[in-house]
């Protein structure tokens, strides 16, 4: 078994996570850090053992390209579909549930050229369903929207 | 003995009031519709739908779930048989042999035999949630709080080991998992840890990062992947049903299902997509029509589909009674157990005995309900199942957004749900296991609160962690459920290659025998 290049940002990401826990937890009560200190310790020591075993591979086998791990990545259907997952939050923020649902989901239909009809229907489908079973059976407001609120 | 039954015929008289029956025929729907469609899991769907269940009694919210693991893991079946494409990997020894016979115009039959056998494999399985639960639920009566602590180590070591392609990988989510649980205030002492801002001082909300976890994840992954034009469901017009002599023919390969079943759910750490290979090919081995397989043999059929469905009950025995799920999708009932306020243990068997009756009862009822709304809808699933992932897209995202908004109606568990989505993306590209991380918030506090209580017992005394045989049982099957994924591997290995081996030495012979 080869080792993966991206395994190297893998490593990287968890000691840059105990690192930061570490040096949150020395500034905590002495009382408070036994716990804390603990689960940094377990992660450090994985990631190490785990780091090892990766250069035993890269020795022994040699290396993978960090495509392996994005072979028939969609690049721009990616990046559309979590821009406008952030887009979205930010929108109901704004514009309240129903209106910024109904925007994320036009735009990411027509994006992933669903049909015009069968966009209507989702869009309308996923409403009725979220106003039915989340507003009226379960009694959830749902955000209105700043913009909403100060046109009221 | 007496009271036990009593409780029992409670919970069946609970579990029929409308409420509970109107839920266990939607979740049941519900869970096809998901388990057909080949992008979506078990798992993903029970997270999804777990805010749905917040303001039900905790009884019937356990219904929903329960009823939307048993229908996903039956649904997985129905794409497995008219598309060759199975809906969950739990249905994927069904696809070897239901897809042939759906080229063989037996489609109909197919279909009837894996809801037959789910439901046989499901019913049956309840006898030991009902038997072996109670029973096992008072061993830990004798933990003390080190117990405790590698109670939860253990739940860790197991699931962090079975779904990861590499043990460290998996040991390392969970390890990430209980970092992650220490954020919030201090549980003795009140202090804030790890804190941005006050909106965490309960520690991370389990549900929100549950559904990013498993649901919102699974929509960046389809999102990356290019969206394809599913296969056309096959059109079937033979009959739903077996002649009498069929279902004789079948009804040992149910039975020897149910037990490997069975025993793989009970056993931490392997789950339904062991299980249906493993029943695969059993039924091949006791078979007296080997020739029937390769070609559409009804005996594949069940024995894999029961195999799977037989999985359900076993796996909620060590779940709800010790609170180590084996797999992803109990992982996430337990969640909806913990958020509910109930504890796995023998709590559920005594001061919450009703509530736990009424599940299991009703877990009897959706195998029911599996059947009649498995048979009816067959045709109509089957088209659901051609849904694009163009469409999945917006809508899962949409679901994931309003169900974590549902819980404690703030847009910051949005914000925490879309974090833990990308997280757990990140997580599945790089063979880091989410379910340890989700098992891990869960643990966390629990192993936590051990740990803690423990040396301040002994007074910062270590070796109290092993001071007692329960503790070192303890210690001994965390060594064994670091070593298991090893053992499960080689295990679903040989089981898959049988399957395909067996397979295609029986056609071989097939053929030389017509040629000649």
């Amino acid at each position: 078994m080869k080792m993966k290049k991206t395994d190297i940002g893998v490593v990287a990401f968890f000691y840059l996570v105990s690192a930061y826990f570490y040096s949150q937890t020395v500034k905590l009560p002495a009382s408070s850090q036994t716990y804390p200190r603990f689960t940094v310790a377990l992660v450090f020591g994985l990631t190490t053992l785990y780091l090892i075993q990766m250069i035993v591979r890269a020795v022994k086998n040699g290396t993978e390209s960090v495509t392996a791990d994005f072979k028939d990545f969609q690049a721009r259907q990616f990046i559309f579909c979590f821009c406008a997952t952030i887009v979205y939050l930010v929108l109901i923020h704004f514009f309240g549930f129903y209106i910024a649902t109904a925007i994320f989901m036009v735009a990411v239909l027509l994006f992933l050229r669903v049909p015009l009809i069968a966009t209507a229907i989702s869009v309308v489908v996923i409403l009725a369903l979220i106003y039915f079973a989340f507003q009226k059976f379960l009694g959830v407001r749902l955000p209105v929207g700043e913009v909403i609120k100060a046109l009221k | 003995m007496l009271g036990t039954l009593a409780q029992m015929g409670a919970g069946f008289l609970n579990a029929l009031t409308p409420i509970n029956l109107l839920m266990m025929a939607g979740g049941v729907a519900m869970g096809i519709i998901i388990g057909c469609m080949p992008g979506l899991s078990a798992a993903m769907g029970v997270a999804l739908m777990l805010p749905m269940t917040f303001k039900m009694a905790p009884e019937t919210g356990l219904i929903v779930l329960g009823a939307i693991y048993c229908g996903a893991i039956f649904g997985g079946s129905i794409s497995a048989i008219l598309i060759h494409t199975p809906g969950t990997p739990a249905s994927a020894a069904t696809a070897i042999e239901g897809y042939q016979m759906t080229l063989r115009g037996h489609a109909g039959k197919a279909l009837f035999t894996a809801c037959y056998a789910s439901f046989w494999g499901g019913l049956l399985s309840c006898i030991s949630l009902y038997f072996f639960a109670p029973l096992l639920s008072q061993l830990t009566l004798k933990f003390m709080s080190a117990e405790y602590f590698w109670l939860s180590i253990f739940g860790l070591t197991i699931i962090a080991g079975v779904s990861s392609k590499s043990i460290v990988k998996g040991l390392m989510s969970g390890a990430l998992g209980l970092l992650i649980s220490t954020i919030g205030l201090d549980p003795i002492t009140g202090v804030k840890r790890f804190m941005p801002s006050s909106y965490f001082a309960e520690g991370i909300n389990t549900t929100c990062a549950l559904i990013g976890l498993f649901s919102m994840s699974q929509v960046f992954v389809l999102a990356e992947a290019k969206i394809k034009q599913r296969a056309r469901a096959t059109k079937f017009t033979d009959k739903m049903s077996l002649t009498r002599e069929e279902r004789r023919l079948i009804r040992p390969t149910i039975f020897r299902s149910w037990i490997i079943g069975n025993l793989i759910g009970i056993l931490p750490g392997a789950g339904a997509s062991i299980a249906c290979f493993l029943g695969y090919n059993t039924s091949r081995q006791f078979s007296k029509h080997k020739d029937q397989f390769g070609k559409g043999s009804i005996e594949g059929v069940a024995g894999s589909e029961a195999a799977n469905n037989a999985v359900t009950g076993g796996s909620l025995i060590p779940t709800l009674t010790l609170g180590i799920p084996g797999e992803s999708v109990t992982a996430v009932l337990m969640g909806g157990l913990v958020i509910q306020g109930l504890t796995p243990g023998p709590e559920l068997f005594g001061k919450y005995a009703p509530m736990t009756y009424t599940f299991f009862a009703g877990f009897v009822l959706v195998q029911f309900f599996m059947l009649g709304i498995g048979l009816l809808g067959c045709r109509g699933f089957a088209q659901i199942s051609r849904l694009s992932d163009a469409i999945l897209i917006p809508c899962v995202t949409v679901l994931c957004f309003v169900g974590s908004y549902a819980i404690h109606k703030n847009i910051m568990d949005m914000v925490v749900m879309l974090v833990f989505g990308v997280l757990g993306y990140a997580m599945r590209k790089f063979d880091l296991n989410t379910a340890a991380v989700v098992l891990a918030l869960i643990l966390g506090p629990i192993g936590e609160k051990g740990l803690r209580n423990a040396l301040r017992t002994s007074n910062g005394n270590i070796s109290v962690l092993f001071s007692s045989v329960v503790c070192w049982v303890l210690i001994a099957l965390c060594i064994v459920g670091i070593l298991s994924p090893i053992f499960m591997a080689k295990m679903e290995k040989k089981a898959e290659k049988d399957a395909v081996a067996g397979t295609e030495e029986d056609i071989e012979k097939l053929t030389e025998e017509d040629s000649v």
